[in-house]
């Protein structure tokens, strides 16, 4: 083999080497930690009990055998008060076919909570997370986050930003067997 | 005009092997420090404050752009210390406090790879490079005192052999002395 064709054939294992690790670091720049799955969907949801807003402590476990819809949200989050309409939709239309709303108020106070929810008009039960590990352990990276949990307490689905109503509400409608009306 | 490569002068290929010499011994060195670091390790905290910073160093705020746990002011990455400070004082260990955290968000919550699985390629990739880089460093320099020991028409030095020309040419001039020669 002559000197140039070697020379040609290690400069070009060079250059795809560069190409490589450029194209691997590219994609992960590219790539946003918090689109990733979540490892809990598909598993149990982690059990808390919580105080409620205004009202006794909700126990998540006690929930077992309805459908619970787990909104984390915030009375300064700006995409709460966008998923608000489509939350308060999806609990009217649900309530009486065995799903439950549940509000996980985050890094917030509850004067403002209150105000907010007065505001709103949304009636469902709202919890306080005061020290944040309910989101730690549901793995939450900001707000709005909702997970939909089926009647066995397990995670099948997370939703990152503002829901979207038409698609929660086809969730929910397998999960409750298309029997809400 | 001449085409023929002038040769080297000795000083000038001397220099050359003695900074080759250097690249490889800085290489060398290198991979000794590599190893030593990924062998040792950090020195072992004090401090059950001290072992929750160096744990909170490893983990990534899962509300902040590129900031670690230790680093973040966020409410929540707060909250991931106070945590790690009391799973420390239940008696967990540092990787155990981390899976815990990796079981709700995932790899991506680590902010070294892990060291199991795809994530491995990042802690072998440097070692296989600088394999190869003292390898191609060895090798040059060997061409390198070969081509010397060419030039300088030293013994042992590996000649290359006469063309087809080169040898027909020679063939000829034996014949013609022989032709001479009374």
């Amino acid at each position: 083999m002559s000197v140039g064709v070697r020379r040609g054939l290690l400069l070009t294992g060079v250059l795809a080497v560069v190409a490589i690790v450029a194209a691997l670091l590219t994609s992960g720049l590219r790539h946003d930690p918090s689109a990733t799955a979540s490892p809990l969907v598909g598993r149990a949801a982690p059990d808390f009990t919580l105080p409620e807003l205004d009202g006794p402590p909700v126990h998540l476990a006690a929930l077992r055998g309805q459908v619970v819809v787990v909104n984390f949200w915030a009375s300064w989050c700006t995409e709460c008060h966008t998923e608000q309409p489509a939350l308060n939709a999806t609990w009217a239309r649900f309530r009486d076919s065995g799903v439950v709303v549940l509000g996980v108020d985050f890094e917030d106070n509850d004067a403002d909570a209150r105000d907010y929810i007065a505001s709103e008009g949304s009636d469902y039960p709202v919890v306080v997370d005061a020290n944040s590990n309910t989101a730690l352990a549901f793995g939450v990276r900001g707000v709005p986050e909702t997970y939909v949990l089926d009647r066995s307490g397990r995670i099948v689905d997370r939703i990152i930003g503002a829901v979207d109503a038409p698609t929660l509400e086809h969730t929910l409608d397998l999960l409750v067997g298309g029997g809400a009306q | 005009m001449s085409t023929g490569r002038r040769p080297l002068p000795a000083r000038l290929t001397g220099w050359a092997g003695a900074v080759g010499l250097a690249a490889l011994a800085v290489l060398v060195a290198g991979l000794i420090a590599l190893i030593v670091v990924a062998v040792r390790g950090e020195p072992p905290p004090a401090t059950i404050a001290q072992e929750a910073h160096q744990i909170a160093a490893t983990l990534r705020c899962p509300i902040c752009e590129d900031l670690s746990v230790a680093d973040s002011p966020a409410p929540l990455a707060g909250q991931m210390r106070q945590q790690i400070t009391q799973q420390l004082k239940a008696g967990r260990t540092a990787d155990q406090i981390r899976a815990n955290f990796v079981a709700s968000y995932g790899d991506t919550v680590l902010l070294s790879p892990p060291h199991q699985g795809i994530g491995q390629i990042a802690y072998v990739l440097p070692f296989v490079v600088l394999g190869a880089g003292v390898l191609a460093a060895v090798l040059l320099l060997r061409g390198n005192k070969r081509r010397q020991r060419v030039a300088r028409g030293k013994p042992g030095a590996r000649q290359a052999d006469p063309s087809v020309a080169d040898r027909d040419r020679l063939a000829d001039a034996l014949a013609r002395l022989r032709e001479e020669e009374p």
